[in-house]
């Protein structure tokens, strides 16, 4: 018991500061380097697109994805940890890849998310998935789009519907041990779903499939706060 | 010049590499600082083995599918940008639309015959613009997020797993209603995958295999498309 605690104290005074000190500097580089090839285009290859029409798009582009800047972070941060939070904003595509590469890794070596040794494995996962979607973006831009651009149409569908199996595969992961809970979240998801299908949201400014998110995560949470206490109270009894 | 060869220049490469290699450099000294602390957590290397194996094959499906979407913006917007885009900040289901919306702002038609080298840049600076709130918010607020999430289990740490749990149905309720509800193989792709997990979720509850635990994901999302195609 005493070892644990020293242990816990060391992840909390050493480990997480060295952290967020890397993470806080790589992440801050990274804004950096993101405007590089827009610059050199700019600097060296003189092409000026006219200011207004970058503001107009990049409003447009907001519009759509601007809430998801604060909601995604704020919603996926309690699975990837600390670590995996700043790597996985740092190299995208986080529900699609970094979050089924951390569930994927904690499975396997038997940890919990969100304790000390769940948030390690789930960082160590999702590095893994860095290496190789950079392993096979690389070889897919040197194959080429002419040879990617050959595979015929039932091979791309079929590419296509990799994802729809693999949310609905992480779903039933989280769901089987804890179907209260799921229950909920499945609960949650429809009826935001379907009162944004049915424009009952239109209330909200763009796309208001981010309401769907923080109802779907927060409400989600919160009651399944509830459930445990009662649990817990019960099992206490 | 035509704008292809300034997309696909050297130079091009040169400014995406310097974003591809800090994602890497970056993802290896947290490895190396988690490997470090999880030894002192009593993690064992077996425990990391199975971790990297099942989480590396687990990656190659989703990136395939990244490939995928990768062709139509690889044609468009050229090597280089493609490739930074999809490993650096950028998701497959935004960047096409913020090349678009970069093109559309210029009066023209992304990769059609009017396309200009002009309006690839723009493409490039909207893109660029639009996807740096992720990291910038990550940059300055993970530390207060990580509270959060106590704040959110109550105060309680016992309840900070149930937290994560909550978050991730939560979030996979979500991305899997958005496929569900489009009634095509998509629908079955998602309810297939579904069913496959929870029938090796369930069994492996009392069995308790490894092999499970590490290949359960791999086989549920090719199986789940398989059958969406087949049927």
């Amino acid at each position: 018991m005493n070892n644990e605690q020293v242990n816990s104290s060391t992840y909390e005074t050493e480990y997480i500061p060295s952290i967020i000190r890397f993470g806080r500097a790589t992440n801050l580089l990274g804004v950096v380097l993101a405007f590089l090839p827009a610059l050199v285009l700019t600097f060296v290859y003189k092409l000026h697109p006219p200011i207004g029409a970058v503001i107009a798009g990049f409003i447009m582009q907001a519009s759509v994805s601007g809430v998801f800047w604060f909601v995604e972070p704020i919603s996926y941060s309690p699975v990837l940890g600390i670590a995996g939070t700043y790597m996985s904003f740092l190299s995208g595509n986080i529900g699609n890849l970094r979050l089924p590469a951390s569930v994927t890794a904690l499975q396997a070596a038997k940890e919990e998310a969100g304790t000390e040794r769940g948030s390690i494995i789930a960082t160590i996962g999702i590095a893994v998935s860095i290496i190789v979607n950079v392993l096979m973006l690389t070889a897919g831009v040197i194959l080429g789009s002419s040879i990617l651009g050959a595979l015929p149409p039932s091979v791309v569908a079929a590419l296509n519907n990799i994802l729809p199996a693999l949310f609905g595969a992480m779903l039933a992961q989280q769901f089987v041990p804890n179907p209260k809970i799921g229950s909920v979240a499945v609960a949650l998801a429809s009826i935001m779903f379907a009162l944004m299908k049915t424009g009952c949201l239109a209330f909200l400014p763009g796309t208001p499939s981010y309401a769907v998110v923080i109802v779907s995560v927060f409400g989600t949470i919160l009651i399944g706060r509830k459930i445990m206490m009662a649990d817990l109270a019960k099992k206490a009894d | 010049m035509d704008y292809s060869t300034i997309a696909n220049s050297v130079l091009m490469w040169f400014a995406c590499g310097c974003g591809v290699a800090l994602v890497l450099f970056q993802a290896a000294v947290m490895t190396s600082k988690s490997l470090k602390a999880g030894k002192k957590l009593g993690i064992t290397d077996e425990q990391i083995k199975v971790a990297v194996k099942s989480s590396a094959v687990g990656s190659i499906g989703p990136s395939l599918a990244i490939l995928a979407g990768m062709v139509s913006l690889l044609v468009a917007m050229g090597g280089p940008i493609s490739w930074f885009r999809l490993s650096y900040i950028g998701a497959v289901a935004y960047e096409l639309m913020a090349a678009g919306f970069g093109a559309e702002v210029m009066g023209v038609t992304l990769g059609g015959a009017d396309f200009s080298a002009t309006a690839f840049a723009c493409g490039v600076w909207v893109m660029t613009l639009g996807s740096i709130g992720w990291v910038l918010f990550t940059a300055l607020a993970t530390p207060k997020l990580d509270k959060f999430r106590t704040v959110l289990a109550g105060g309680r740490k016992e309840l900070v797993p149930m937290v994560s749990v909550a978050a991730m149905c939560g979030a996979f309720s979500y991305l899997s209603i958005d496929r569900v509800v489009r009634f095509d193989s998509q629908t079955i792709a998602a309810v297939a995958g579904f069913a496959i997990m929870a029938l090796f979720t369930k069994y492996n509850q009392k069995a308790d295999k490894k092999w499970i635990r590490e290949w359960s994901f791999c086989i549920s999302m090719f199986a789940g498309m398989a059958i969406s195609v087949l049927v």
